[in-house]
């Protein structure tokens, strides 16, 4: 890695234009002035209510879209669009994505068996038939269905939606990725699946070395997982560092917003009264300035005249906010 | 518990009929629910949580029925309510806010409009006076009179729960009934809207079933809590109580399920498995395929509900008898 990145971001942006006639020269800002890093074997939590952008962040890393502006840096090397196959091969091979939706994600037509050896076989990563079943049984344990024959032969529709989240994250990880994008991997488990499903990445994320980028409405659950956090609101981040420094000690009126917001058993209702106003803005006509003042308990009139820059308020904890 | 009984369920049984066979989605589920109380239900996919919402609402589909057992409200068994006798019930006594706000509104008709409906459906009262009735509800839940005009598509997913929530309650019922009512909604806005429950029920003085699989929030919102599965209660008490020192190896496990925000980040169980099939549940406990703390009985002998005292009730045989630290 030549002690650099992983995966780096620089002042990303992806707007998308609105169709009709009505609509003609009108954009959905989903993403601006996006820019983080991601060491190697680190892990980064993209938090955010829908509506952020972070799904299209991880898209657009993801090369599902091309982003307008900016760049992004995957292992040293600024990735555009692809010219061949070969090369949009070796840069999935680098960079997988889990996605949400473990009954949408998976061929019902096909077996485990087929969903996992085709990546594996489609990158040549394995000499033979019995290293393709070594690797297939091996990444199955990993994800904790075992025994691996048995599921093997099963198809999707005869698995629970835990395993079959798992299955999907087996895929994943078939091409011994270096980068994992994970979608909200739990968001649509039941809650007693949901910690097996977490631990397990974690492990495999010990086990394999990869960098993690977590994408998660659950602040919680980016905290458990995450070691950084970036909170996103309206296609831009507004506070990104440490996970505890940013959760405890949360600066931007917003990141405290969601932390108040956010269930929490230990403290109780009565205690946690928000008084939440207002909802995410439209990204079509965003807000001017910064895109949180006009639901910002403490904007003042600059607020809505310029975009703070993301600063930093020292030990790589950066805020959107003049306030900070 | 509280002193008068506004809604008590009694062995109640309910399911879908199918061509496998009857489902029992609530398999002998009695609780009792005070006036102005809070009870969450709470319980995993599958678990039968809403098919009790449905069921006392007598508003199953076709193919599921009630097959026995009793839901007294205010002392007249619902379950044995004529439809036209239980029409009258709804709404005015009882009313429920489901899940999906989002198609629950009807998409061709303004928000004023659908409020009034709803009133002179159940009430003769003049236009106006509905229209009052409509500006002021729609006033307790924050939204600004002029949205009377608005059709669904122009409010925003809170808005839209929030419109839900103000119809449900706009001929003061006695008891709401909440089906996952902010689930498809992001935190802020989610904790908007319980505050605002929470708000209006001190002021209205409804009782309140709030069903979600979010545990995590009715620990901090509701009085009571029941945990259901696999079609029973497996644990009922006082939420905190039943957070701070959970008896059944369930309830101990969901507990056990979600991260914090405070304090050290260390290594949560969860469960293992999954949940049963309902059509053949296994024999005994129906927990015991996953609980860690199962014993030869429990897959022999099917545990009953039984009170622990101070207001826990635990299906349980082990619930009670070792009081077990560091839970969390």
């Amino acid at each position: 890695m030549n002690g650099g990145y992983a995966l780096e971001l620089r002042s990303v942006r992806k707007h998308f234009p609105l169709r009709g006639l009505m609509a003609r020269g009108r954009f959905v800002h989903a993403m601006d002035d996006i820019g983080f890093s991601l060491g190697a074997g680190e892990s980064l939590a993209l938090v955010g209510e829908s509506g952020s952008g972070k799904t299209t962040t991880a898209s657009v890393i993801a090369r599902l879209y091309e982003h307008d502006s900016g760049s992004v840096v995957v292992d040293g090397e600024e990735i555009a669009a692809f010219r061949s196959r070969a090369e949009a091969l070796r840069y999935r091979k680098k960079v997988q994505l889990i996605f949400q939706d473990p009954f949408g994600s998976l061929n019902p037509t096909h077996t485990i068996r087929q969903i996992l050896e085709r990546p594996i076989l489609i990158h040549g990563l394995a000499k033979g038939k019995d290293e393709l079943e070594a690797r297939l049984r091996e990444i199955l344990e990993q994800v904790g269905l075992s025994p691996a024959g048995e599921y093997l032969r099963r198809f999707p529709h005869e698995l629970s939606g835990g395993q079959r989240q798992r299955v999907n994250i087996a895929r994943g990880f078939a091409v011994e990725p270096e980068i994992i994008l994970a979608d909200e991997p739990t968001s649509m488990l039941d809650v007693s699946i949901r910690m097996g499903v977490m631990n397990m990445m974690l492990d495999l994320k010990e086990r394999r070395g990869v960098s993690y980028l977590y994408i998660t409405h659950d602040l919680a659950g980016a905290r458990y997982m995450c070691s950084r956090i970036a909170v996103m609101y309206a296609g831009m981040i507004m506070e990104i560092g440490p996970t505890d420094e940013v959760i405890q000690g949360a600066v931007h009126p917003y990141v405290r917003l969601l932390k108040a917001a956010s269930p929490s058993p230990e403290s109780g209702l009565a205690r946690t009264r928000v008084a939440a106003k207002g909802e995410i803005p439209s990204l079509i006509d965003p807000p001017s300035g910064c895109r949180f003042h006009p639901r910002c308990p403490y904007a003042t009139g600059g607020c809505s005249a310029a975009v703070p820059a993301l600063r930093d308020i020292g030990g790589g904890h950066l805020v959107r906010c003049v306030l900070a | 518990m509280s002193d008068q009984a506004m809604l008590e369920v009694e062995g109640l049984v309910a399911g879908y009929g199918t061509k496998k066979g009857f489902v029992r989605a609530v398999d002998g589920v009695s609780f009792r629910l005070g006036k102005g109380r809070f009870l969450g239900i709470a319980g995993e996919s599958g678990c039968g949580k809403s098919t009790l919402a449905y069921a006392i609402m007598r508003l199953l589909r076709d193919n599921a029925r009630i097959e026995s057992g009793r839901i007294l409200f205010k002392g007249e068994d619902l379950a044995t309510l004529e439809p036209e006798a239980m029409n009258g019930r709804r709404w005015t006594d009882m009313a429920m806010v489901f899940q999906s706000a989002m198609s629950a509104l009807n998409p061709v008709l303004s928000v004023g409009e659908q409020l009034t409906d709803a009133v002179h459906a159940h009430r003769k009262v003049s236009r106006p006076e509905a229209v009052d009735l409509a500006v002021e509800m729609l006033r307790l839940v924050d939204i600004n009179a002029d949205r009377l005009k608005s059709y669904p598509h122009q409010l925003s997913g809170g808005m839209k729960q929030r419109v839900m929530i103000a119809m449900a309650l706009i001929l003061k019922p006695d008891l709401l009934i909440m089906d996952e009512p902010t689930t498809a909604l992001d935190v802020v806005v989610q904790r908007s809207i319980i505050e605002k429950i929470d708000d209006l029920r001190k002021e209205l003085g409804f009782s309140v079933i709030f069903i979600t699989h979010d545990l995590s929030l009715l620990v901090e919102i509701s009085d009571e809590l029941a945990i259901m599965y696999a079609g029973r209660i497996c644990e009922y008490g006082r939420s905190r109580e039943l957070f701070d020192c959970p008896e059944h190896p369930y309830t101990e496990g969901l507990m056990n399920s979600f991260p914090t925000l405070s304090g050290p980040i260390v290594r949560m169980g969860g469960i293992d498995g999954h949940a049963p099939d309902l059509l053949s549940p296994p024999p005994g406990c129906r927990f015991a395929p996953r609980c860690p703390r199962a014993e030869a009985d429990c897959s022999r002998v099917e545990p009953e509900l039984r009170d622990l005292g101070d207001g826990r009730l635990c299906a349980c045989p082990l619930g009670g008898r070792a009081r077990r630290g560091g839970t969390r």
